[in-house]
């Protein structure tokens, strides 16, 4: 225990960014010759999920939708220990519909349009205002990596001064495969807090997300307190691990095509192209996972039942059959329906929520922080790179600007 | 011109399609989309955003031919 103790201490979840000992730098390329070659393999022994992997956009489309064939069930297994009982994204029919529409239901009451200016605006301002001053910064470290759980923490409605232990806990949980137990450790403390503000919210409502998520009701059906905190506990690696890693790959996009980086800092309607480009470039989330539930087939490749069936959305994102020089970054490319955010009835909740965050997030930096630019030096002796094989995101983004 | 019918039963409310074709659909107080203007986007457009509907709610006819 006192081990334990200690590590926690010593702990620094930002030595994952420059520290990955998986540091997988270049998996496309590799991606691309099985798209060619064979659509449906057997993933590598040894990778830490194995099972039958999809390259293909429109095979890794057909198992996505056919949640009768393939069923979510695994994801549920792989987060039962630190998530709660009911986590949307692993849950099957007909449970997940009712919890689906009931959660979508508290969601739509807020409108997003009120969210960017209320909530993420100064959310980004804030973090903004510990640099601008200062000319240059390191944007992973200083904001992409904060931002998006401060976000939750607004649409919660937790007390400001609650954020520093809430980030602490979104730390630990977002790292829970390098690091379980402070992982887990972390997910029954956070539990045990949000049992006390759901208690407090039910006693005073408030107008924030888990008060919505409290009394929310739909042709007569209401969530109980498990499914509540089953939500609210995902809500954390679903929506602020993937904005954040989101975030990094579109500014990493950018500043290293200075060309197109000019184009949107001066006509910021591509901005909702730069997103879409990014996500579909490299998005922050590379695999999902199903479980065939009866004899299938993929693409040709039969798939006995009980089978884990594992849709690679890095490579069907680039496959050549559906766009043209895929492998680079291209806001002005014509934009189409990417696989980025699933597809089929699991197809993410906050998926509006996210792009308006990363449109948020670069345009308050490209207005506030002039002149935006890599810089060259630090991204040559810091060896900056995108990485990652499930999750994808920058070591580092080092910046320079004009100093406000 | 396109005829375009959304099955409200199949509607998972995703909002995939009004980001796509926003000229086009649009979620009522439901949560269920529906079409606002089938002449809304470019026809490519509305084509694409019927094509990417999560739950394949959307239909959308040529003339007398079915395309998505
Ligand atoms: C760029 C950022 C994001 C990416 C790439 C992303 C990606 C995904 C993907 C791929 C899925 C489907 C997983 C599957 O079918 O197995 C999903 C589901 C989900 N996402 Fe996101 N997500 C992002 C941001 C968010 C945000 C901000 C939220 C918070 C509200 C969120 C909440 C959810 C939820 C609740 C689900 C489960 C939906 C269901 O099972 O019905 N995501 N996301
Ligand atoms: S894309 Fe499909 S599921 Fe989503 S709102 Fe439109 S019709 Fe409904």
């Amino acid at each position: 225990m006192t081990q334990v103790t200690r590590a926690h201490a010593d702990w620094d979840p930002m030595a994952q960014f420059v520290a990955d000992p998986n540091d997988v730098r270049d998996p496309h390329a590799e991606l691309a010759r099985r798209r060619r070659e064979l659509p449906v393999a057997i993933r590598p022994a040894g990778a830490r999920i194995d099972g039958f992997e999809v390259y293909r956009y429109d095979d890794c489309a057909s198992v996505l939708r056919d949640n009768e064939t393939f069923s979510s069930e695994s994801i549920r297994v792989s987060m039962a220990d630190f998530m709660g009982k009911y986590p949307l994204v692993g849950m099957d029919e007909p449970v997940h519909r009712r919890l689906r529409s009931l959660v979508a239901q508290a969601f739509r009451q807020k409108t997003l349009a009120h969210f960017e200016d209320d909530l993420v605006v100064p959310v980004v301002d804030e973090m903004i205002d510990g640099f601008a001053a200062r000319g240059q910064a390191e944007l992973v470290r200083e904001m992409t990596y904060r931002y998006p759980v401060q976000v939750i923490a607004v649409i919660l409605g937790l007390p400001k001064d609650d954020y520093e232990q809430f980030h602490r806990w979104a730390s630990a949980i977002i790292s829970v495969a390098g690091r379980p137990m402070e992982g887990m450790q972390a997910a029954a403390e956070l539990r045990a807090y949000l049992e006390r503000v759901l208690e407090d919210r039910r006693a005073n409502p408030h107008d924030d997300l888990i008060t919505e998520l409290a009394t929310v009701e739909l042709d007569g059906e209401r969530l109980d307190d498990e499914e509540i905190f089953s939500f609210l506990q995902l809500l954390l690696p679903a929506g602020a691990e993937t904005t954040y890693r989101a975030t990094g790959n579109l500014l990493f996009g950018l500043l290293s095509n200075p060309a197109q980086l000019d184009a949107l800092r001066a006509d910021r309607s591509l901005l909702v192209a730069a997103v879409e480009e990014a996500i579909r470039w490299e998005p922050p989330l590379l695999i999902t996972s199903r479980v065939a539930v009866r004899d299938a087939e993929v693409a040709g490749t039969a798939i006995p039942a009980g089978a884990q069936v594992i849709p690679n959305i890095g490579s069907a994102n680039r496959d050549e059959t559906r766009w043209d020089h895929a492998e680079e970054f291209d806001l002005f490319r014509e934009s189409k329906p990417v696989i980025s955010f699933g597809v089929g009835p699991h197809m993410c909740l906050g998926m509006h929520l996210a792009r308006m965050e990363m449109r948020a997030a670069v345009n308050r930096l490209l207005d506030r922080c002039p002149n935006l630019r890599f810089d060259a030096d630090a991204v040559e002796r810091d060896d900056v790179h995108i990485h990652g094989e499930t999750f994808r995101s920058p070591t580092m983004l080092p910046v320079l600007f004009d100093a406000a | 011109m396109l005829r375009i019918e959304i099955d409200a039963t199949k509607c998972m409310g995703s909002g995939n399609c009004s980001f796509w074709a926003s000229g086009t659909f649009d979620l009522g107080d439901d949560g269920v989309a529906f079409v606002k203007d089938p002449a809304g986007d470019p026809e490519d457009k509305v084509i694409l955003a019927g094509q990417g509907c999560p739950t394949q709610a959307i239909a959308i006819w040529r003339d007398d031919e079915r395309i998505v």
